[in-house]
């Protein structure tokens, strides 16, 4: 048996694919911003799955470091080790900052950590270039989203930082690079005021303020055995302190700071689908008027609606497999052109496979109401 | 020898409406065509030829009346099978006033479509169309599409479909309603030769009364009754 679909495709086949590449862009873009959202989740796990720790412990009645503001003093890390469970503790700061000396001012978020001690924020897997920090002072490890290069002299407040490392895709939770420094010059960095600011505070009989031991953070890893949860309990009972086991901190991450940016990307993901399956409609639509008379001839020269029907259908999906087809192709080719991540999964490709397959069934259906009403006999009396 | 019946209508009538709205289009319609013959259906705007053209050819229902194809009864009243559209795919073939044909399948597919739709072999149904394209004399266009075609080689990749099915009767709409005088003729001498040849009934409408010499037998309809000359 002939196949209408296939026929008539292949007679208007520029056509059938320019459309097709059209509707695939659009597809290309529900990928791209399930992408998004992808990139979202990971950026927000990925410090925390590179720095390892069991517990976080952050300033009393806060969320630190990451979704509230946290201060706490560095020698609590001290304090800490003496904990029964607790293996090693190591105090860090996290602070967004400015830098110059590219075309552009670029948004990083700086990492203070003591690199003398044992937790180490940089996963040696993703140092591309370069060494780690190795100096108390002046050096930075940058994320080679920042632009910068090695051997780079980044100015930092009243500092020149040397780059003696690149780090790829190190990212904050809220998807800007990051950049590694000493413990010391990031609380300078955070926490000391300026000559003239202290000079100024003096002169106004204020206290000149400029604690430079404060951190936003300290974490901690667990000697094998303990649970996180019962120890996160005990610091926080005896210490004044929020103490967060490192699921916990991850929760905050993806769920409180991400859910209201996956709720907005998902409600904009399922309007462009659903403008995907109008437009796939109307496309089948404007196909289908554009055959009436065929198809009027065709129920009265006895071909059945279901040889008719079957046409409409299938090009309908036809269409939606070249669009999705078309809009994978897309959506690799652009989505590293993106500022943040943007991760494409098979698994999300393939669910809107499903839908698509689905919304072209139902956009067929537009064709499939004209199929049936076409009067056959518009072909007789001229 | 006698001949053998394509079409026999008894008693057809059509109406619509009722009432005061009550219109009687076609009364009592009662004739026999016979294979091989080719009748020319003649009346004037209105009176009804579409109708009938429509009602012999399953498309509209009958009001009432009794109606034969071949030997095989069709209609008493009602339609005796569910499936008038299948009717139609197996024994009536159509040509109209254009070619209408598919215009995304080739002339083969245009011929085949109706043969495959009837679960015809696809080899028997090609081999049955290319024989019926070698008649129309146009076997070399079997694989052009219809745009790649004059328009009276359309006509007749057209008359083709229509007998590809091995009809018991065609129903030739105006065929020749948008042709030169020549080629009217040519044509109507052609649907005599299809007749004859093909043991074919062919009731054709036309408008022009210098075709008619070329029919068997002249169709006409005054006051709703089906008159012959």
């Amino acid at each position: 048996m002939i196949n209408l679909a296939q026929k008539d495709i292949s007679h208007t086949l520029g056509k059938f694919i320019v459309t097709a590449m059209g509707v695939g862009m659009l597809l290309g873009i529900v990928l791209i911003m399930i992408g998004v959202y992808r990139g979202m989740m990971v950026d927000a796990e990925k410090l925390l799955k590179d720095m390892n720790v069991a517990i976080w412990v952050v300033q009393e009645d806060t969320l630190g470091p990451f979704a509230e503001s946290s201060r706490i003093h560095e020698d609590f890390k001290d304090t800490l080790k003496v904990i029964e469970g607790i293996d090693k503790s190591q105090a860090f700061t996290f602070q967004n900052l400015q830098l110059y000396g590219l075309q552009k001012p670029v948004r990083v978020t700086a990492v203070g950590f003591n690199p003398f001690e044992s937790i180490n924020p940089i996963n040696p897997t993703n140092l591309i270039k370069g060494r780690m920090l190795q100096k108390s002072h002046y050096e930075v490890v940058v994320s080679t989203e920042t632009g910068f290069k090695l051997h780079d002299k980044i100015k930092i407040a009243r500092n020149y930082f040397t780059v003696v490392g690149l780090t790829k895709e190190t990212v904050s939770s809220s998807g800007e690079p990051l950049i590694y420094l000493s413990l010391k010059d990031a609380q300078e960095l955070q926490f000391s005021s300026s000559n003239a600011s202290i000079k100024n505070d003096r002169e106004r009989g204020m206290s000149v303020s400029g604690d430079g031991h404060t951190v936003n953070t300290i974490a901690a890893t667990l000697k094998a055995g303990y649970d996180a949860k019962s120890i996160a309990k005990k610091i926080a009972t005896w210490k004044h302190l929020s103490v967060y086991t490192n699921e916990e901190q991850t929760t905050i991450l993806t769920k409180n700071l991400v859910e209201r940016s996956a709720k907005q990307i998902g409600l904009f993901t399922a309007i462009l689908v659903v403008v995907s399956t109008i437009i796939i409609g109307l496309i089948i639509y404007t196909m289908t008027l554009e055959k009436m008379k065929e198809i009027s001839i065709m129920k009265l020269i006895g071909i059945p609606d279901s040889i008719i029907l079957k046409m409409i259908v299938q090009e309908t999906l036809i269409l939606g497999f070249f669009a999705f087809i078309f809009g994978n192709i897309f959506s690799h080719l652009i989505y590293d052109k993106f500022p943040k991540r943007v991760v494409l999964e098979a698994p999300d490709a393939l669910g809107l496979f499903v839908v698509i397959i689905l919304a072209s069934i139902l956009a067929s259906f537009v064709g499939v109401g004209k199929v049936i009403h076409a009067d056959p006999t518009v072909a007789i009396g001229g | 020898m006698k001949k053998e019946q394509s079409i026999r209508i008894e008693n057809l009538t059509k109406s619509f409406g009722s009432g005061d709205s009550f219109v009687s289009v076609i009364d009592g319609a009662s004739f026999t065509i016979n294979k091989g013959e080719l009748v020319a259906l003649v009346a004037p705007s209105g009176a009804g030829k579409t109708t009938l053209l429509m009602m012999i050819g399953c498309v509209v229902d009958p009001t009432s009346g009794q109606f034969w194809l071949g030997e095989e009864k069709v209609y008493n009243n009602r339609w005796l099978t569910n499936n008038s559209r299948q009717i139609r795919r197996e024994k009536i073939g159509f040509i109209f006033q254009a070619h209408y044909l598919i215009p995304f399948l080739n002339v083969l597919e245009n011929v085949t479509l109706v043969p495959q739709t009837n679960k015809i072999p696809t080899k028997e149904a090609n081999a049955h169309a290319m024989e019926l394209l070698k008649y129309f004399d146009i076997a070399e266009k079997a694989y052009n599409k219809p745009s790649q075609l004059s328009g009276g080689q359309n006509q007749r990749v057209a008359i083709a479909r229509a007998l590809a099915n091995n009809p018991q009767i065609i129903l030739a709409d105006e065929p020749t309603a948008a042709l030169d005088t020549e080629r009217s003729i040519s044509v109507v001498k052609m649907l005599k030769k299809i007749a004859a040849e093909q043991n074919v009934a062919i009731i054709m409408v036309t408008h022009d009364e210098r075709m008619l010499k070329y029919c068997d037998r002249v169709m006409k309809i005054e006051a709703k009754k089906i008159v012959f000359e």
